[in-house]
């Protein structure tokens, strides 16, 4: 309970400040192009990959990403560039 | 993007295969490593490639002991691998630079000086002041002070007004401009009279100063009074001296001839035409361009740039062999084409005696034809033009 409420102490407070909620809350930013360019910053690894799904974790859940061809581009620390054609995005 | 791509290259990166069963768990501790991947391409369930770079790849080991995969190197890419192929062939790497070393020396040097602009002023005697101040062929450009030469050529020959050096490549271009001599004035303060310069028929006198002798229409001579500077005053009679001014538009005529034979237009030039370029020593040539010609007539043209020095026949010269196709004319053609290219010359010549500023009002041609040889052709132009003239007077 005590969680909960802080997070929402944070959100308010961000939102008042206008503060990026990715950084206060510890979200993960997606960053979409089209279908065809997607990019998650604040990941927390990768749970599976194959051409046809990714899923990611990360602070809200697992990102599972549907699409054909996926391929990751770039994978940093912060950050993993999905490319290919996507054709859904659930958070679970 | 493109700036990563080649810094990459630069840099020098693997394409690796990787085969295991736990992928994802490799690459999440590649990346909780600092091991940068990119490009990976999951290719089946327990295989995929990525790129990497040379530094993060020796910090695969204890991964792969963890994860328990194999890596496999699939390709090099980059500079590096490149240059590390080059390693045992040092003369190569030589020759290139020598190569770098004298394309630089040869490009900077001057090998072509070209003058335009000269008309009046000899083109030679450009040439050899500027040898003197040594613009030539063979001299390094950075040596050559060409705001100093400029300004010594104007000196030199009083002839131009204007003189600039431009270094384009390993040409220098010399561009001159040559003054026009202002035309003798008489003073205003001095008598003069208004004489006319040819035959012709007034057409237009307009008088500033003096007294207009002729009428419209008058046929006058060459050297004939037209405007006179005494005004005698018709009651007083008393003589007044004017400086005479006036434009008299007269017409008059030039004739031009030219001739063309038949023979000459037998062939005509289609307009098509190919350049060759052929490199010449005394002993030997060098065809730059591929030596078949694509016509089934042709005439050929030739040109020699003499290089480095070459005077000529001696030494290195650039042949330049102009190609034109051509084409047999049928007889209708060749008597109207034989006509039409006398004409022309006819016309030119008419066009070299007419001064700037005249009028061209009327021409006619007048063919005459020489039997089995060709067609003379004598053109009469009417022209309109100032042929005030003055002339001081004497005033005793």
């Amino acid at each position: 309970m005590k969680k909960k409420k802080l997070q929402q102490v944070k959100s308010t407070m961000s939102e008042m400040f206008e503060l990026p909620k990715e950084i206060t809350l510890n979200m993960p930013k997606l960053n979409l192009i089209g279908d065809s360019q997607m990019l998650v910053e604040n990941h927390r690894g990768i749970i599976e990959y194959t051409p046809n799904l990714i899923r990611v974790n990360s602070t809200v859940g697992v990102i599972k990403v549907h699409g054909d061809q996926l391929n990751l581009r770039n994978i940093a620390a912060e950050d993993i560039m999905i490319t290919g054609k996507i054709k859904s995005i659930e958070f679970i | 993007m493109i700036f990563l791509k080649i810094w990459n290259y630069f840099l020098g990166y693997l394409v690796i295969r990787v085969d295991g069963l736990s992928l994802e768990k490799f690459i999440n501790l590649c990346v909780s490593r600092g091991v940068k991947l990119w490009g990976i391409k999951r290719i089946n369930y327990t295989s995929l490639t990525a790129n990497i770079s040379i530094k993060d790849f020796k910090s695969l080991p204890p991964i792969v002991r963890i994860v328990r995969c194999k890596v496999k190197i699939k390709e090099k890419r980059g500079f590096p691998f490149l240059a590390y192929r080059f390693r045992h062939r040092k003369m190569l790497i030589a020759g290139m630079l020598i190569f770098l070393v004298i394309l630089y020396i040869l490009s900077s040097i001057i090998w072509v000086v070209e003058v335009e602009g000269a008309q009046k002023v000899d083109e030679e005697v450009i040439y050899k002041l500027l040898e003197q101040k040594g613009v030539k062929a063979g001299v390094y450009k950075g040596k050559l002070n060409l705001w100093d030469i400029e300004n010594q050529l104007l000196i030199e020959l009083p002839g131009l007004s204007w003189v600039s050096i431009e270094l384009k490549g390993t040409k220098a271009i010399v561009r001159v401009v040559e003054g026009v001599k202002p035309p003798k004035l008489i003073d205003t303060s001095t008598p003069c009279n208004i004489v006319a310069s040819k035959d012709g028929i007034i057409h237009q006198p307009i008088v500033m100063e003096g007294e207009l002798v002729v009428e419209v229409g008058d046929t006058v001579r060459k050297g004939q009074l037209l405007v006179s500077g005494i005004i005698e005053h018709q009651d007083t009679q008393i003589v007044r001296y004017v400086h005479a001014r006036a434009n008299i538009w007269a017409r008059t005529w030039y004739e031009g001839k030219g001739q063309a034979d038949f023979s000459s237009v037998l062939k005509t030039r289609t307009g098509r035409k190919i350049t060759h370029k052929v490199l010449e020593t005394k002993n030997w040539q060098i065809n730059i361009d591929t030596p078949d010609i694509p016509f089934d007539e042709y005439e050929v043209e030739e040109k020699r740039q003499p290089l480095l020095g070459g005077d000529g026949d001696k030494g290195l010269a650039w042949v330049i062999r102009d190609y034109y196709e051509v084409k047999r004319s049928s007889g209708r053609d060749i008597d109207r084409i034989a006509k039409e290219k006398a004409s022309e010359e006819a016309m030119e010549n008419a066009l070299k005696n007419i001064p700037n500023g005249a009028k061209i009002i009327d021409k006619k041609f007048k063919y005459d034809i020489i039997k089995d040889i060709g067609y003379k052709a004598i053109v009469y132009v009417e022209v309109l033009e100032d042929i005030a003239e003055q002339i001081e007077l004497s005033v005793n």
